[in-house]
């Protein structure tokens, strides 16, 4: 016989205001299986806790419902007290009376009704409840950072200075991301590769970062603690023990105009190539959609300078297997390219660029060595203009949200040219100014107050080209609305941010959710910004939204410690609400009947085959069986499963139906 | 007929399965399932245009799986079916050989399933004239007629569970309505018993039914029971897309497609 303790919660007046909390529980008092029901003010208070637990143990309780808030918010309150005073804190349930009832309706009778109603259900279901285990999953110790720009690196170092191990994947042939293509930064106007080089070599040489350029994710399987990642290492067709880094083979190679990714097409570069000077590693890669010999069949004049011997042409893609424990995307982002604003001439006037390549021609690592010229002719432009928002901000454009970084970058951006062309005229065409951070604004009106760059708030509508000029049409919204024409020797257009090519593949692979601009989803926007809904799977830098250095920093120094907590114990401990498949006495052994439909259902592959077999080995049947690792409870696979074979354990069929009854029968 | 008979006593003759899954003439002008495994049985095997009987229905019973090898004489509507329960896990290569008989009435021995499915992927499953009419004159009907009807066909079912005997995808050894812990759909024959029957028997089977009517077919009372399932052919292609048998398991309804359009949901 059950002896169930009801515990109605007043919540201050959130509860009581509307519902008649003693006669809640008195009416609970009356029912069958129900030794103990209470009303009280606070039940989350300390002197609340101790009713319950005294009554667990004065009365011998078997099971407590706690009539109070959501369980969102006390669950793990209650089930611990439950603990505490010797019950399995799974006998404990809760009867949402605040979200549920006091909160959505009027002071009456009805609502009073209702909140017996909640209770009374749980007081049925309680009967059926069992006692349950935390599941423990052992965890495998190592990190898989995905992406090596500056959040992928923090992330990196971070985690590897807590003693564990990380393995960080950057597709393209250094790491470095953005961050290494960017002349200074702000507010400071340090150089970016200044501040960002030393870090890339601390990766290099960290004893616990195992760092694979050149390399991409395949597939993924496993779950938090037990992931299994295959690795493509794409052939970068040299042997990299071999190589000395002299560059002989770069300066050799006979294709040299191939535009450079690094300088945004506004460079050249080799077949054979480092991206950039202080690239790590620094180590070349033949480009084999470019080199003559992967297209004609001859030439191999990298091998033929190679001092060490080290180019190997067939060298093959590798796929390597590794198990981790926790994983970091910080695959970044991208630009909007090319195409995207015909009325703005991009991609049809030379002198119209992106701000990643007004970045690469003010860095003096760029094509000009941190001159300001022209790509068409190499002029150094006498008038220039910012455009803001360009794509940002214009549902019309499909991308109504504000890319963050771009009027801070157009304040640098119009500095760093007042300071290399003295003289030249500045303007920048905004919505509005954004300079929300740390010495931001000041940043910003220094642009304006001490360098003189004319900021005109409103639009551009169109740029066209006349005599030689390009003339940047626009309005002035601040004076009436009246119209501005500024004939321009250079256009930079702050084209938005967007999640780069290629995320929602990554993220189907990782099982991770993403949001409809494809940037990967947090798991809460306010109080889970660097995880995903995917556990174990975390989240740094600008491959979420966009983010300025500062901020992907921030972030990707969270999201390490994340795994660090998860690797500061040699087990994980889960909650025991997962799928299980009934297993019956010989020679049924189960209900299932190994349709698997349940396998296909299941959103966390979270379900297997199992064989069950005699004595000499052979299969008598297979079943289906949940990985209690990887299950999250989702139920999708109970309402699949058409023999019943599947339960959720804490929400069984039979304690749903008990719940359904109760509400039905008439009391 | 006679290219499967002598086929039939060569797979005896040879072991090569050890039973062979037919029709046979029964009472009166009723055909009904033969299952042969002496040779010389093989000569009570009847093929013409009566045998409608959906034999896959065997192939997952113990009786007969026991016995080892089995070999089927399987029309298109048979051939779906075994498709389907291979898609499930149910048959395999090395329990099951099709003798498939073809619309024209000849005789294909299949190699094995994946000649079945190429077989079967030649034609469309087409609800026919006589039910597409059925189904647009539930369609026009109100929500009050259309209950009516369902109430007025369904409340003469005494639950033989004789559709679920006839049906092949019904090979689960627990059905739901035999769980009674907790008893979700009532036993008893009643109004709701009788609708909570067909309304589970109808959902357990969209996306895998294959629309052969045995269902209907076997029914005592010749209730309509297949234009439930009618039904949900119809509305599960239009949700999820057309819906084909496959041996690949990208099963209709267990299966996320980024282009389903599950306009029901909005």
């Amino acid at each position: 016989m059950s002896k169930i303790g009801v515990f109605v919660c007043h919540c201050g007046e959130n509860i009581s205001a509307t519902v008649d909390c003693a006669r809640v529980a008195e009416t609970a008092g009356n029912y069958d299986g129900v030794a103990f029901s209470v009303d009280y003010k606070y039940m989350c208070s300390d002197p609340g806790q101790n009713l319950i637990k005294n009554a667990i143990k004065e009365q011998g309780l078997t099971g407590v419902v706690v009539a109070s808030c959501s369980p969102r918010m006390h669950e793990p309150t209650f089930r611990k007290a439950c603990a505490e005073a010797g019950l399995n804190p799974f006998m404990c349930e809760m009867a949402n009376l605040r979200e549920h009832c006091s909160w959505v309706h009027e002071k009456g009778e009805a609502t009073t009704e209702k909140a017996i109603d909640l209770v009374r259900i749980l007081v049925e279901k309680v009967k059926y409840n069992h006692s349950l285990n935390e599941i423990k999953v052992p965890v495998t110790k190592t990190a898989l950072v995905i992406g090596g720009g500056i959040a992928g690196i923090q992330a990196s170092l971070d985690i590897a200075n807590t003693g564990h191990k990380v393995i960080l994947i950057e597709k393209d042939p250094s790491i470095g991301g953005h961050m290494s293509q960017l002349s200074e930064t702000f507010p400071t106007l340090d150089c970016s590769q200044c501040i960002l080089t030393p870090r890339m070599v601390e990766v290099a040489q960290h004893p616990n970062i195992t760092l694979y350029t050149y390399a991409e994710l395949e597939s993924l399987e496993g779950f938090i603690g037990n992931f299994k990642a295959k690795i493509r290492r794409k052939s970068k067709s040299i042997d990299e023990k071999l190589c000395t880094g002299c560059g002989l083979c770069t300066t050799k190679c006979p294709v040299k105009k191939i535009p450079s990714e690094f300088n945004e097409g506004l460079g050249k570069r080799t077949a054979i190539y480092v991206p950039f000077p202080q690239a790590v590693p620094n180590k070349p890669v033949i480009d084999r959609a470019n080199c003559t010999y992967y297209i004609k069949g001859k030439c191999k004049v990298c091998e033929i300078v190679c001092p060490t011997g080290a180019i190997r042409f067939d060298q093959e893609d590798q796929i390597m297997e590794v198990e981790i424990g926790a994983i970091v995307i910080a695959t970044g982002f991208t630009v909007k390219q090319p195409d995207f604003f015909p009325e703005y001439g991009y991609g049809k006037f030379p002198d119209v660029i992106t701000g990643l390549q007004f970045e690469r021609l003010a860095s003096a690592s760029g094509p000009t060595l941190g001159e300001i010229r022209r790509p068409s002719d190499g002029k150094i432009p006498e008038k220039i203009v910012f455009l803001a928002c360009a794509g940002s901000r214009d549902p019309a454009k499909g991308i109504p949200y504000c890319s963050k970084i771009c009027c801070m970058y157009i304040a640098k951006h119009a500095m760093l040219y007042q300071h290399k062309v003295h003289g030249g005229k500045s303007y920048v065409f905004y919505m509005d100014i954004r300079a929300g951070g740390k010495q931001y604004e000041e940043f910003v009106r220094r642009a304006i107050e001490d360098d003189g760059v004319n900021y005109v708030r409103g639009r551009v509508s169109r740029i066209y080209e006349k005599n030689g000029k390009l003339i940047v049409a626009g309005v002035d919204t601040l004076l009436n609305a009246m119209p501005v024409e500024i004939d321009a020797d250079m256009v930079v257009l702050a084209t938005a941010g967007v999640a780069n090519e290629g995320a929602e593949e990554l993220a189907q692979k990782l099982h991770v959710s993403y949001d409809p601009y494809k940037f990967f989803a947090e798991a809460h926007p306010k109080l889970k910004p660097v995880e995903t809904n995917t556990a174990g799977i975390f989240l740094a830098g600008a491959c979420q939204a966009p983010r300025d250095i500062p901020e992907s920093v921030a972030m990707a120094s969270g999201a390490a410690v994340k795994v660090a907590a998860l690797f500061s114990k040699d087990e994980l401990t889960r909650e025991p609400i997962i799928a299980v498949v009934n297993r019956q006495a010989p020679p049924v052994y189960s209900s299932c009947v190994g349709c698997f439909l349940c396998v296909s259902a299941c959103p966390y592959q979270a379900i297997e085959k199992e064989e069950i077999k005699n004595r000499n080995g052979e299969v008598i049947k297979s079943i289906a069986k949940v990985n209690p690792g990887l299950c999250q409870g989702c139920g999708t696979c109970v309402a699949f499963c058409r023999t019943k074979s599947i339960d959720i354990q804490g929400y069984t069929n039979e304690q749903m139906y008990t719940e359904v009854m109760a509400l039905l029968n008439e009391y | 007929m006679v290219d499967l008979i002598k086929r039939t006593k060569e797979l005896l003759e040879t072991s090569e399965v050890k039973v062979v899954i037919g029709y046979e003439q029964g009472s009166g002008n009723k055909t009904r399932a033969l299952f042969v495994e002496k040779p010389e049985d093989a000569d009570k095997l009847i093929f013409d245009s009566r045998c409608v009987q959906n034999l896959a229905a065997y192939v997952t019973k113990k009786e007969i799986k026991e016995k080892g090898k089995m070999a089927i004489t399987a029309t298109l509507p048979v051939m779906r079916s075994i498709i389907q329960l291979a898609s499930e896990f149910q048959v395999n290569d090395s329990n099951l050989l099709v003798l498939g008989i073809t619309p024209e009435s000849k005789m294909i021995e299949f190699k094995n399933l994946v000649e079945v499915e190429a077989f079967v992927h030649q034609f469309q499953i087409e609800i026919d004239d006589r039910n597409k009419e059925m189904l647009d004159r539930l369609e026009k009907m109100t929500k009050a007629e259309r209950w009516k009807f369902w109430i007025d066909e369904l409340t003469p079912c005494f639950k033989c569970y004789a559709c679920r005997a006839a049906c092949p995808m019904c090979y689960c050894s627990r059905c739901t309505v035999d769980v009674n812990q907790p008893q979700w759909i009532p036993v008893s024959s009643d109004e709701l018993g009788n609708l909570e029957w067909h309304i589970m028997r109808a959902i357990h089977l969209t996306g895998r039914c294959i629309d052969c009517d045995a269902c209907y077919n076997a029914c005592p009372l010749a209730i309509p029971i297949n234009l439930l399932t009618k039904k949900m052919l119809v509305d599960a292609k239009e949700h999820f897309g057309g819906y084909q048998p496959s041996l690949k398991g990208d099963h209709l309804m267990s299966t996320y497609k980024p282009d389903d359009k599950e306009n029901f949901i909005q």
